[in-house]
């Protein structure tokens, strides 16, 4: 039952975290190898004020949220602008300077030894409230005027800008909410284990959430989701060792790359509510 | 700054701009940013290692061989994760998430099969410092430094010289012209990443030389990536510029109280926004604009 509960825990997490990825990557086109470090900001703000300020945990939650919504206007404010290369490189270097900060300032952090004595405050049913708020969150966010014009940034930037859409503030949105959506996700894992140090967000991490996102079709929020939980959970169900599971991840993605390239589910949305789907274009991207 | 740090700081940037040159040719002809790259520099550290304590060679030779496998293992990486995609005019999004699939796929394989062991290479000199006038230096940084140099300007002449450096140089300003000049672009983009490997085998036996290895050595590829970013993206001698200056700054870096080998991909990570923001086109100054 115990470890049922915890699969449970990580996916819903994961699906947090891969939903912040599905905003950035699958709507507006952009690559952040750096998710994980506003995860490590969520956390380590959250975990560093209960432990060392006894601050209550509600408050240090939203602080952390917003702590990583900051290091999202921090880097994405320079850099949304820029070619996509660009991005990636920044939140790859950001990655780096958050890991190489946490392991310096040893005296709060912990430094590479990490963070202990974070109280367990996340629970099952918050967790799943989270998820499912979140993937709310983030399915309105695509149908609405917002996520329609995400997408045309990603098909066709100059296009979209010609046609009046404000390219670099959408991007900046975008790029903000989903760095305030890994640093949440930061702020329950670090609550959950009741540890964290820095070599749990390195930028493998960042790249896996990608993949899920790509596996599931790169449109499709629905296929985030269950990819999330096919490539989260599988896995820690077969006792893989994670080397193997990245293996296979990757060995997935090459395959889903070369031959199918729009995904599980390409852009379609799997539900019940029948809700008005943005047209397909015909190509994945 | 003293001419010492200067000297360091040049033979730490050559190491760069090999691994930043073998970045831009892949980004001129096919431009996407190659993170397979770093799968090559991890796989090609290791291999070396192989070579050199299994075999004894010395440095010619286990860089000699080391360089083959890295063109080798680079060939194959072309077969795997972009074949397919270029003959299907797939988005760069996707070479692009290819390459850094393939990049954690060469640094997992590596993880299994040499666990996280940290290792190191055997010592190839028997003297380990050079001194003339004063100024120290490694006997392996300045080896490092002289075939760095040796192998740039070999890559120059094939690049201006020779037909394939026609080919590589026409397959970068206009794929689909090149190919209507009855150029075999297949067989130009195999040779390009022939050379690349080759660059990334060199680059991987420094990096293993100058570190200890461990399987993520390959992510040095973002000093790479930044040092093509310095010196404008694509642009083979602003990377080599821009790899230099890197290496000086972080010579530099490393020696100022407080802040440290700690704290300079921080600084560096502070240099690299504040660059993009002041000249996001490089130092070279050629911005590569998205057609329509």
């Amino acid at each position: 039952m115990g470890i049922s509960v915890s699969v449970l825990v990580f996916t819903c997490i994961s699906i947090i975290g891969v939903s912040g990825v599905f905003l950035i990557t699958g709507l507006a086109g952009m690559f952040s190898l750096g998710q994980a470090s506003f995860m490590a900001v969520g956390a380590y703000t959250s975990g560093v004020l209960v432990v060392r300020f006894g601050v209550p945990f509600p408050v240090a939650a939203v602080t952390g949220t917003l702590a990583g919504v900051l290091a999202g206007l921090l880097v994405g404010l320079p850099t949304v602008r820029l070619r996509r290369d660009y991005i990636a490189l920044v939140t790859f270097g950001f990655g780096e300077a958050i890991i190489a900060i946490l392991n310096n300032l040893s005296h709060i952090t912990g430094g590479a030894m990490g963070l202990v004595g974070i109280p367990p405050m996340t629970t099952l049913p918050l967790v799943l409230l989270s998820a499912v708020f979140s993937l709310f969150f983030v399915w309105n966010f695509k149908f609405s005027k917002y996520g329609r014009q995400c997408i045309a940034i990603r098909t066709d930037e100059l296009a979209a800008r010609s046609m009046g859409i404000h390219g670099d503030g959408l991007k900046l949105l975008v790029f903000i909410l989903s760095a305030g959506l890994s640093a949440y996700a930061g702020v329950l894992y670090g609550f959950y284990t009741t540890y964290v140090d820095p070599g749990l967000f390195n930028w493998t991490r960042s790249a896996e959430w990608i993949i899920m996102v790509f596996f599931g079709g790169l449109g499709s929020l629905t296929g985030a989701v269950v990819s999330a939980i096919l490539l989260g959970t599988l896995p820690e169900i077969l006792r893989f060792a994670s080397e193997w599971r990245i293996l296979l991840y990757c060995a997935i993605v090459l395959v889903i790359i070369n031959f199918r390239p729009k995904g599980l589910l390409g852009e379609r949305e799997l539900g019940i509510i029948k809700k008005k789907t943005t047209p397909d274009t015909g190509r994945a991207v | 700054m003293s001419l010492q740090q200067l000297l360091n700081g040049v033979s730490l940037g050559s190491v760069y701009s090999i691994i930043a040159v073998g970045f831009a040719l892949v980004f001129n002809i096919l431009k996407f940013s190659n993170f397979s790259h770093g799968g090559v520099l991890t796989v090609t550290a290791y291999t070396g290692f192989l070579i050199a304590t299994r075999f004894s060679l010395g440095l010619p030779l286990t860089l000699f061989f080391t360089s083959l496998a890295g063109g080798v293992l680079a060939v194959l990486i072309e077969r795997v994760a972009f074949r397919r995609l270029r003959r299907n005019k797939s988005p760069v999004i996707f070479f692009f998430v290819s390459s850094i699939t393939m990049g954690i796929l060469l640094e997992n394989l590596i993880t299994i099969a040499f666990s996280s062991n940290f290792y190191s290479y055997p010592k190839f000199f028997q003297r380990t410092i050079l001194e003339w006038k004063g100024f120290h230096m490694a006997v392996t940084d300045f080896w490092m430094l002289v075939i760095s140099l040796v192998v740039l300007g070999l890559l120059m002449g094939i690049l201006y010289r020779t037909k394939l450096g026609v080919a590589i140089r026409a397959l970068s300003m206009d794929p689909t012209t090149t190919l209507l000049m009855g150029a075999n672009v297949d067989r130009i983009v195999v040779a390009t990443f022939f050379v690349v490997g080759i660059l990334g085998g060199i680059a991987g036996v420094f990096l293993g030389i100058n570190y200890t290895l461990y399987p993520q050595l390959g992510q040095l590829i973002v000093k790479g990536f930044i040092a093509s970013v310095i010196g404008g993206l694509g642009n083979l001698s602003g990377a080599v510029v821009g790899a230099l200056l890197l290496g000086i700054l972080e010579v530099i870096l490393t020696g100022i109280e407080g802040i440290g080998s700690g704290l300079a991909p921080v600084v560096i990570f502070f240099i690299t926004l504040i660059f993009l923001i002041l000249r996001p086109q490089g130092i070279a100054g050629k911005i590569i604009q998205e057609k329509v």
